[in-house]
């Protein structure tokens, strides 16, 4: 650490040895020193010899000691003498110091063409009584500073007052500064406003003159002159603090011995002026909360007001903007009023307010009015309502909530020209415009509890239900397999019962035979003759080989017979049989007793060989 | 006659399903009461004392809306979403879930996906468990109606009609089964979540002192992917992947 120290030193020291070298230099000087406090010094930098015009970027020391009253100021100076060029140029700060004690001004730096200069450090004694200064001397005035300032005290004084001190919410009071004074007073500033917090205020507007007044205060003669109004309204309730206020004056204090109130219109010009903060006190003011029950459309206005609503024209065009101003006036928190709601036609385009205010300062009581302008475009004709504004606030004098009702506008909306406006298209259908999203209501029906891990599919009964068409698939298949049993079973019986039907057909056979034979001959008996034995043998053929009646054939009852390996002897034979019989169908009566015999004979053998070989 | 005897059994069928669910009921009921009277806590007791061994998507939609309007969204997030697995296609289900998801406070944007599955999931949730199961039977008695009608008929016009019938129901049975045992699946798989914790920290790995991954507000629909003890592996909608309690989050 000690070894970065002094290798800054030797630095600092290259760095002033190389602008001696240049015969350039940086100078600090003070013109008194020690110096008293309350009294003034005037801090110099010297710039020497680098040239005409000052130099960039000066760097201040710490001054945290010193009240900087003035500077910097600045002065360039030029010699020219035996043809050596010199030159000057000084940064100069009135300064006060704060607290008595010694104090180090440090280094300050300053850029000159690209290089930097600083001042060696300086000390300044401050000694708690001011030190016979050169004017002191001529004024030949003693006594210490300190005692100045007691005095001071007792003569200067700055009072905040307040009209009440238990208000409730949102309730005027107002709040004065004056400074009331015994001395001549140069100029005053303002060095530290009153905080004010949980308050809305409003400053009066003050008359640039300040009227003095006289009054005595404390047994002592003042000139009150005052400094500042304002108009507090609470926002909050409880005890609420007013900090002080501070205010810096310029004092000519002149001899100790002319207190004289009207010393002070006399103006000595030569009189010694001094700085002097005056500070008042703090001011506390209980805040009572407003009573309960307020109406839902009061949004903390106290006082007395009055409301009123209108549009520019009664009668307007689609598409075409109305001017809807809503005024509230009178006394009161007026600054803090919010926008009433307002109830438009829905299908009014409505824009965000415009507000305007307009408050008098200048009266005790804060007054003005309040304007919200709301551009209105109607989008469809039709008369259209607006509705009457609510507007409550809390009356003072009765204390109680009072509403008040703007009245209801009615304007008649016609239609504008068409295409005046290019968003609405020639479809006129909108959407049904939500007002709210909500969420859908409980259902109230009785639903269908199902037992947890329960499904359909695995429930009894439902099994039951699958199985019931496969139960009836298999039913319907045993079903047609025994059908077809009972199918193959009539075959058998057909041919069973073949050889009895043929047996009976041949009976009436023989019987005609018979009765040809008998000597009944006619051509009749022959043909029924022919036709019975066919039938027969047919019947007993389709029985026999199971073939319908009507599809068969001679041809097909062969080719079948042949098939079943009956002697072709048979076959022929059956086969000329059964084309005798179709021939005598035709000419009955070529047929002899015999002929019709023999054929009796050869169905009968036919039938008999069938009926062993099939 | 036969027809009529069959109706009669599938009713008993329909109403022996829900016999078992008086207690259920009546809790519904009162709960529906309390719902209407505003008190939403105590709904909330007595639907999910419905819910306790019996299940019922209505319940768990007015559950869903009770939790809502006690301002619980998650919870309310995790019963719509199980409604919704018990009511096919509801608007209502669906309008609120929607809207309960706008209240969430994670802004997730879904991973795009393949047009087929939001078919796939459109006509998955076009029916209930029960309805599917009730299709697929319908189908499957078609088919053996037809073969029966096949093998019993003479004529060849009967037979051609029942041949044609059956082949068009055959890919109905087929598609309806396939949804069937989706759904089943779908109801049964514990595959997704809703985090009901107000506040959660995913973490990149299944430990405590692992560093965090991202943070989740409750109402986040999760999909998980695996679990660990007390932790398990969830998915986001837009993909990121982390670790997260299991206590943070309800399967649906």
């Amino acid at each position: 650490m000690k070894r970065v120290r002094s290798v800054i030193l030797i630095i600092a020291a290259l760095i002033t040895t190389r602008a001696f070298a240049q015969d350039g230099s940086f100078v600090a000087s003070v013109d008194k020193n020690p110096v008293s406090v309350g009294d003034q010094l005037t801090l110099s930098f010297t710039l020497q010899n680098t040239g005409s015009g000052g130099g960039r970027n000066l760097k201040l020391p710490n001054l945290d000691n010193f009240r900087i009253m003035m500077g910097p100021s600045t002065t360039s100076n030029m010699q020219y003498i035996n043809g050596v060029v010199s030159s000057s140029f000084t940064y100069s700060y009135v300064l006060q110091p704060k607290n008595v004690g010694k104090f180090a001004i440090g280094a300050a730096t300053i850029e000159v063409g690209g290089k930097s200069y600083s001042t060696s450090p300086i000390t300044v004694d401050v000694s708690g009584s001011a030190p016979q200064s050169k004017q002191q001397q001529q004024q030949q005035q003693q006594g210490a500073s300190a005692d100045v300032e007691a005095q001071l005290g007792e003569n200067l004084l700055l009072r905040a007052t307040i009209d009440r001190a238990r208000v409730m919410q949102g309730q005027q009071v107002n709040l004065v500064y004056k400074l009331y004074t015994r001395v001549q007073i140069q100029n005053y500033n303002l060095t530290k406003a009153p905080a004010m917090t949980g308050f809305w205020s409003e400053d009066a507007e003050m008359s640039k003159q300040i009227q003095l007044s006289t009054e005595t205060y404390n047994g002592k003669q003042f000139q009150v002159g005052m400094i500042k109004r304002s108009a507090l309204f609470p926002t909050q309730s409880g005890t609420l603090e007013i900090g002080p206020m501070e205010i810096t004056t310029l004092v000519t204090v002149r001899d100790k011995r002319s207190w004289d109130p009207f010393d002070v219109f006399n103006g000595n010009p030569f009189g010694r002026q001094i700085e002097y903060v005056v500070k008042s006190g703090p001011i506390r003011i209980k805040v009572d909360p407003l009573p309960p029950g307020a109406p839902t459309s009061f949004k903390g206005a106290v006082g007395k007001f009055s409301i009123n609503a209108k549009v520019d024209k009664q009668n307007a065009k689609t598409n075409e903007p109305i001017s809807y101003k809503v005024t509230i006036a009178g006394s009161g928190n007026i600054k803090v009023l919010e926008s009433p709601s307002i109830e438009v036609p829905s299908d009014f385009e409505q824009y965000t307010p415009k507000v305007a205010d307009n408050i008098n300062r200048r009266d005790a009581r804060i007054s003005g009015s309040k304007t919200f302008e709301y551009i209105l475009v109607p989008r469809y004709p039709g008369k259209k309502i607006i509705k009457a504004v609510e507007f409550s606030y809390f009356d003072l004098g009765k204390n109680e909530y009072v509403t008040l009702k703007s009245p209801q506008l009615e304007i008649n909306v016609e239609q504008g020209a068409a295409g005046a406006t290019p968003f609405v298209s020639s479809n006129p259908r909108e959407d049904v415009q939500m007002l709210s999203q909500d969420i859908r209501f409980i259902k109230v029906d009785r639903p269908a509890f199902v037992k947890r891990g329960e499904f359909l599919h695995t429930n009894g009964t439902f099994i039951a239900l699958m199985l019931l068409p496969l139960a009836g698939l298999a039913g319907t298949l045993v079903y047609t397999r025994k059908r077809q049993a009972v199918m193959s079973d009539l075959v058998g019986y057909r041919n069973r019962q073949a050889i009895k039907v043929a047996r009976k057909g041949l009976k009436k056979a023989e019987v005609l035979l018979k009765e040809v034979s008998g000597g009944k001959d006619s051509a009749e008996k022959k043909l029924a003759f022919y036709s019975e034995v066919a039938k027969a043998m047919w019947k007993y053929l389709g029985d026999k080989l199971n073939i319908q009646q009507a599809d068969i054939s001679i041809d097909m009852a062969v080719s079948e017979l042949s098939r079943r390996s009956v002697k072709p002897e048979t076959t022929a034979a059956l086969k000329s049989l059964l084309e005798t019989c179709e021939m005598a169908r035709f000419t009955p009566t070529s047929f002899s007793v015999e002929a019709m015999k023999k054929t009796y004979d050869d169905a009968s053998k036919i039938i008999i060989e069938l009926e062993r070989t099939v | 006659m036969m027809l009529l005897k069959r109706l009669s059994f599938l009713l008993t069928v329909l109403v022996a399903l829900p016999l078992y669910a008086q207690n259920s009921e009546q809790l519904y009921d009162e709960a529906n009461q309390a719902y209407r009277q505003g008190k939403f806590s105590e709904a909330i007791k007595k639907y999910e004392q419905s819910l306790d061994s019996t299940v019922s998507g209505e319940a768990l939609y007015n559950l869903g809306n009770a939790c809502y309007k006690s301002g619980n969204i998650g919870k309310a997030i995790l019963n719509y979403e199980r409604a919704m697995k018990w009511l096919a296609n509801d608007e209502d289900v669906r309008h609120n879930l929607q809207l309960a998801n706008l209240m969430i406070i994670d802004r997730i944007e879904p991973v795009p996906r393949l047009f087929i599955w939001e078919w796939w999931d459109a006509i998955n949730s076009t029916f209930t468990l029960t309805g599917i199961t009730w299709l697929a039977y319908m189908f499957f008695v078609l088919i053996v109606g037809t073969v029966i009608v096949a093998i019993l008929a003479r004529s060849y016009v009967w037979r051609r009609a029942a041949f044609f019938a059956g082949t068009a129901s055959l890919p109905l049975l087929i598609f309806s089964v396939t949804i069937f045992v989706a759904k089943l699946d779908s109801l049964q798989k514990e595959d997704s979540a809703i985090v009901t914790a107000n506040i959660t920290t995913v973490k990149n790995s299944p430990d405590m002192n692992s560093t965090d991954a991202f943070v989740l507000h409750s109402g986040i629909k999760v999909s998980i992917i695996d679990k660990i003890n007390t932790w398990c592996k969830i998915r986001l909608a837009d993909g990121k992947v982390g670790w997260m309690e299991q206590t943070a989050a309800e399967i649906i």
